[in-house]
């Protein structure tokens, strides 16, 4: 009988949960990285996640540097607590369009449209010697009406570089390409002799115009015969065996589709057939439908969590963010499954996971979701929570990726500083600064000043709260415009006055218009839209 | 009457029209008399340009020939080129074009009197009109487009190469695996992507090509899909295959992948490797056999096959028809009904014929005709480009072509292109039919939809019918073309089939206000027309144009109630008394709006508009450019379609039945 072949999920994963895929042992012994006897190389990974964050389920807030909890929606990774830095307070816009911010992502600045963003900049300088210098990849088609959603990567001129989806098409140009594969060299040469006796049997009772086309198609066989000949005198340069890995089935929905790529990326890794891969689980302003997860809404809509509040509508967009945290854990759990050297693959590895914006509604570029992972051969210090005492431009960000992959640039997108404290070096962390908490009501206005936070309870995503020392918080109930007008989503978690009108409802302070809005401290959002 | 711009005589447009030359601009390009189909086979109607040496070197060489070749037209190389007058018969009736109009020579030079130029004319006359006989073009074969690639490979294996891509609202997303990867088809001199006779194979195709067979055979062995797998090559025993069922079923794989029966002993270097395979290596080996078979030129290229006997003229054989009538209507192999109707021959019976064109039109695979041929012909992928919103984009592309694919559906009259009362609209769309959109189900959007792309509803046009039927004023089109000009010259072109060309680089510019002026748009065309240069093409273009001018950029018609209601809320009364939509042909007719201009097509202008959608259609059906010999097929086509008023499927028919469509010549070998 026709041996079954066996299912990808038995294939790529081995069987009931083996830390490594059954095809791949064979590998094991001769990992590219310890093949050449030369230095473990590092990797540079990146995961970009569309759409933001509803702020109040991923922040972190209170804590310290290395005593910290993980928030609600980091628990799908948090078994990887020790192998992260998770960044806080990166970005410096009060708000940002879904193009501008997924430009920022991996290039600092929106405005930074001339040069490379820093995946490439990174590839340019590593990537040299793999067969494939990078891959970048993503899950769904483009969006035209603003085209800088659909890409993360830029060339060295500033465009957009071409991104592919199909996870089969890329398991065939890593492992199929015939300079890989002896086997697919060896199938083409006896193909070609095969067809070409064809065509010449065609020719024997061809009339004139057939006699020109068929001439043709036997050129077009020689050409590519004298191809391969030329490929077998540049002979193989890889002591591995690909053949024996089967290419992956057809997915059947979408999570299959990503925890396949990212099977693929880390095996690419791990190879060494690439060392920098960028991989998108979706367009910003994405309209996926999530409908394996039992969600029938689209992605940007439910991302508008204010807006279109509903305990529904957002539940629907935490099981989409919660899938792409689980991702994340998955891409870690796979790295972590490779060795590589005396570690694992993530150990040698620098990854970027994160988003664009931080509160999907109103789009403040503000408290971004970055997580930093792996030891990067330990240029990182992980176990970690930076909240940084001030925002920070990602620019700073993309020097310090830049500093550990030794690419030299003084300045990056604007921003002429790494970050600091990324080794385990000194930074300057967030800290409450002291100031006077206190009420003032009368004439149906309330005046308030204190800490401003959203309301932690799911049911009133609309409602913040200001923290007032002794006595109860005041709460605050507004309509989009002033949330919107005012930008609480960006002066939250800091010391604000505010006044509005409201009323004392025993005891409870309302405001339920707001007037004014003042930080105590002089942090303004930025006029501009970034 | 049926000439030629100058400008545009490029080898492979085919150019008609009452157009007026300049005397200025003459510019030939040289292509046409040096590379006319290099290796042709000879041996054809030698009739040659001698008997009017006389003539051309009193009048015409001193400019057009020896050291002085204006507008690189050069008379004494042509003459002594020894290529045909079928060869070049473009040119020869932009020649006789400039005489007759007396366009050329230009004034200050020596004139011909009236008898040398009647001489030329019925020199003309007797060998491009007179004895000009249809005959069937030489059989060539040629390559799949791309088009016809992906639907050929999906038909045989049962399915469809799918790239793995999630598809989300307002994304373009290509799903066809075959499309991404193939380099796209360029238009061929018929101006269609069929015509791939100018589109060679190179090593990047057939590394493509190679990489889709080996994607479609794994798909096609994997167990996800037994069931294509079984229907194509029989039931699989536990076991797998023996080596006889695996001969069986690459006998029967060749014989669909080749689109025609196949020799037993043409299929022995397929049997070896099978029978000399061992047991478990069997599939593979099967597989490996099947992959030379979609490699081989018998698969990719159309015609190889073919049946006949060099340098006769013959009826192609039953199966050639099956595959010229499925490729024409499906733009994809012939299923299994076909194929048996031409093995047992019925299929060149005429009532079987006809039989077919109506089960293939019937079949929802002949929506090729309004997504290849209508969109090619109209240029309508132009629309895409209107909005960057593709469900917006996606309504204003599929209005027309829901409305080809009607008209051959229900088999319309062919001039209800231009004037019907249905049309097909969305969503999006409707706000151009305020009063008809009345009739459409109302539409509601799921909870948690922003926007979607939603499928079309047919409606009747009975407000502003007369500015809104027709696939002229459908908004995509009106949209895709901005402005007089690029409206006039499409209307021009694609409707009434007159192929300008280039204009010269020398032309200039519409000129601009200068101090103290204060012309309009359209007094500033006047002014650019009063020069004879631009005159040529403007005098034809412009009227057109400015029927249109009562549409906006958007396809809005700015005279319609609700558009004066709407612009007058917004930025007071719209001036409706400054748009002027009304003009005159170069033919005589005058219009006041398009409604007038709508009428002059359909009665003055009808055989322009019939002979080109005959002309649109058989080059297309043929998959090549139209020749001088296609011409008397064209006119007799034309003229019944004319007077029984045909329809959109008696077209389809006068094709298949015509005399090219049928019949072949193979050349001879030895030529």
């Amino acid at each position: 009988m026709k041996s079954r072949p066996l299912n990808r999920r038995t294939f790529l994963r081995g069987f009931a949960g083996a830390a490594l895929p059954l095809p791949f042992l064979n590998l094991m012994e001769s990992s590219a990285a310890t093949a050449d006897g030369g230095e473990t190389p590092l990797r540079f990974m990146t995961l970009f996640k569309p759409n933001g964050v509803h702020p109040p389920s991923w922040n972190i807030n209170g804590g310290t540097e290395t005593d910290f909890r993980m928030s609600p929606l980091m628990q799908p990774f948090a078994k990887h607590k020790e192998d992260l830095i998770i960044l806080d307070n990166m970005g410096d816009f009060g708000f940002s369009s879904h193009a501008n911010s997924t430009r920022r992502f991996l290039a600092g600045h929106h405005q930074n449209t001339k040069s490379a963003s820093v995946d490439q900049l990174i590839a340019e300088r590593i990537g040299g010697n793999t067969p494939h210098r990078s891959l970048e990849l993503t899950t769904e088609g483009l969006f035209p009406g603003q085209i800088g959603c659909s890409y993360i990567s830029y060339d060295q001129k500033g465009n957009p570089i071409p991104r592919e989806s199909d996870p089969q098409l890329i398991f065939d140009r890593l492992f199929r390409n015939p300079m890989s594969v002896p086997q697919k060299r060896n199938d083409m040469v006896s193909l070609l002799d095969r067809v070409s006796d064809d065509a010449r049997s065609l020719s024997r009772k061809a009339g004139y115009e057939d006699k020109a086309t068929l001439d043709e198609y036997l050129t077009v066989v020689r050409e590519t015969e004298k191809r391969l000949e030329n490929l077998k005198s540049v002979g193989n340069n890889t002591k591995i065996d690909f053949s024996t890995l089967e290419r992956p089935g057809r997915a059947a929905d979408m999570n299959e589709q990503v925890e396949t790529m990212i099977d693929l990326i880390t095996l690419a890794l791990w190879t060494d057939s690439t060392r920098c891969a960028t991989y998108m689980l979706g367009n910003s302003n994405s309209r996926m439908v999530f409908d394996f997860l039992g969600v029938k809404e689209q992605h940007h809509y439910l991302s508008h969590f204010f807006r279109n509040f509903s305990r529904e509508n957002l539940d629907g967009l935490l099981k989409i963010s919660l899938w792409h945290m689980e991702k994340f854990d998955y891409l870690l759990e796979r790295m972590k499954s490779f060795k590589d050297r005396d570690g694992t693959l993530l150990d040698n590895s620098v990854v970027l996971y994160g988003s664009g914006m931080g509160h999907s509604d109103n789009h403040t570029a503000t408290r971004i979701p970055i997580v930093l992972a792996g030891q990067g051969g330990g240029r990182l210090k992980t176990g970690r929570y930076l909240r940084y005492n001030e925002n920070q431009e990602l620019g700073r960000l993309h020097l310090s990726l830049l500093d550990m992959f030794d690419v030299k640039h003084d300045s990056y997108a604007g921003a002429t500083a790494p970050l600091t404290g990324l080794d385990g070096g000194h930074f300057v962390p967030y800290r409450e600064r002291k100031f006077d908490s206190w009420t003032k009501v009368g004439n149906g206005r309330v005046t308030v000043q204190g800490r401003l936070r959203m309301s932690d309870d799911l049911n009133e995503a609309k409602v913040f709260f200001v923290d007032v020392e002794g006595c109860p918080p005041v709460r605050v109930e507004v309509e989009f415009r002033d949330f919107h007008h005012f930008n609480l989503a960006y002066h939250c978690g800091t010391a604000i006055t505010m006044t509005g009108d409201g009323s004392d409802h025993g005891g409870q302070l309302v405001i339920t218009k707001v007037t004014e809005l003042k930080s105590v401290f002089g942090k303004k959002p930025g006029t501009q839209n970034g | 009457m049926a000439l030629i711009c100058i400008w545009s005589a490029l080898p492979g447009t085919l150019c008609f029209g009452s157009l007026r030359l300049p005397t200025i601009h003459f510019s030939f390009l040289p292509v046409l008399l040096t590379f006319c189909c290099p290796g042709k086979p000879k041996g054809f109607a030698a009739s040659s340009p001698e008997p009017i040496r006389p003539f051309l070197e009193q009048y015409c060489v001193k400019c057009h020939g020896g050291e002085k070749v204006k507008g690189k037209l050069d008379f004494a190389a042509l003459l002594d080129s020894g290529e045909t007058l079928e060869e070049n018969f473009e040119l020869w009736s932009s020649v006789r074009e400039v005489l007759e109009f007396e366009e050329m020579p230009p004034e200050d030079e020596l004139q011909p009197g009236d008898s040398d130029r009647k001489h030329f004319l019925a020199w003309y006359q007797e060998h491009f009109v007179d004895s000009v006989e249809a005959k069937p073009a030489f059989f060539t074969p040629r390559r799949l487009s791309v088009n016809e690639y992906r639907n050929t490979l999906r038909s045989l294996l049962g399915f469809d190469l799918e790239l793995e891509i999630f598809e989300a609202e307002q994304t373009v997303t290509e799903k066809s695996l075959v499309r991404k990867l193939l380099p796209t088809d360029p238009p061929g001199a018929s101006g269609f992507t069929n015509d791939t006779h100018g589109n060679p194979l190179t090593t990047v195709i057939w590394d493509q090509y190679s990489y889709l067979v080996d994607r479609g055979l794994d798909e096609l062995f994997s167990p996800d899909r037994t069931a294509e797998r079984e229907r194509m090559l029989g039931p699989q025993r536990v076991g797998g295959f023996t080596v006889d069922a695996a001969k069986k079923a690459l006998q029967v794989f060749a014989a669909r992948a080749w689109r025609r029966p196949v020799a037993t002993g043409e299929l022995e270097p397929f049997f070896q490797s099978v029978e000399e395979a061992d047991r478990d290596e069997l599939t593979s080996s099967l597989k490996r056999e099947m992959k030379a078979m979609l490699m081989s030129p018998r698969f990719f290229y159309r015609g190889l096959l073919a049946e006949g006997t060099a340098g006769k003229r013959t009826k192609i054989d039953p199966h050639e028809l099956a595959e010229r009538l499925s490729y024409f209507l499906w733009a994809d192999m012939p299923d299994e009904e076909l194929s048996r109707l031409a093995e047992s021959g019925e299929l060149a019976e005429p009532a079987v014929l006809k039989g077919q064109i109506k089960r293939l039109l019937d079949d929802p695979a002949s929506r090729n005709l309004a997504e290849n041929f209508a969109v090619e012909w109209l240029a309508l992928d132009g629309i895409e480009g209107v909005s960057n919103n593709p469900p917006v984009s996606d309504a204003l592309v599929s209005q027309p072509l829901d409305f080809v694919d009607y008209l051959f559906r229900e088999d319309r009259p062919l001039l209800e292109l231009v004037d019907s009362e249905i049309t097909f609209v969305n969503v999006h769309t409707a706000k151009f039919y305020p009063v008809d959109r009345k009739q459409m189900t109302a539409y509601r959007k799921e909870k948690g939809i922003e926007v979607e792309s939603v499928p079309n509803q047919r409606i009747k046009i009975e407000h502003n019918a007369e500015s809104r039927g027709g696939i002229l004023t459908m908004p995509g089109v009106l949209a895709m073309n901005r402005g007089p000009v690029i409206r006039g010259t499409w209307l021009l072109e694609r409707i009434l089939g007159v192929h300008l060309g280039e204009p010269p680089p020398d032309v200039g510019q519409v000129p601009v206000n200068q101090v103290g002026e204060n012309l309009s748009f359209r007094e500033l065309f006047e002014k650019h027309r009063a020069n004879v240069t631009c005159a040529v093409c403007h005098d034809k273009i412009d009227p057109l144009g400015f029927s249109l001018q009562a549409y906006d950029k958007d396809g809005v018609y700015l005279r319609s109630k609700e558009a004066i209601e709407a612009s007058r809320k917004k930025t007071g009364p719209v001036e409706l008394a400054s748009l002027d939509t009304t003009g005159q042909l170069p033919t005589g007719e005058t219009f006041a709006d398009f409604a007038d201009m709508k009428t002059i097509l359909m009665t003055t202008q009808r055989r322009a508009v019939v002979r080109n959608l005959v002309e649109r259609t058989l080059a297309y059906a043929l998959c090549r450019k139209l020749e001088i010999y296609d011409q008397p097929t064209i006119d007799e086509i034309t003229d019944r379609l004319i007077e029984k008023e045909g329809t959109f499927r008696e077209l389809v028919h006068e094709v298949v039945f015509s005399l090219p469509f049928r019949e072949t010549i193979f050349p001879d070998a030895n030529l």
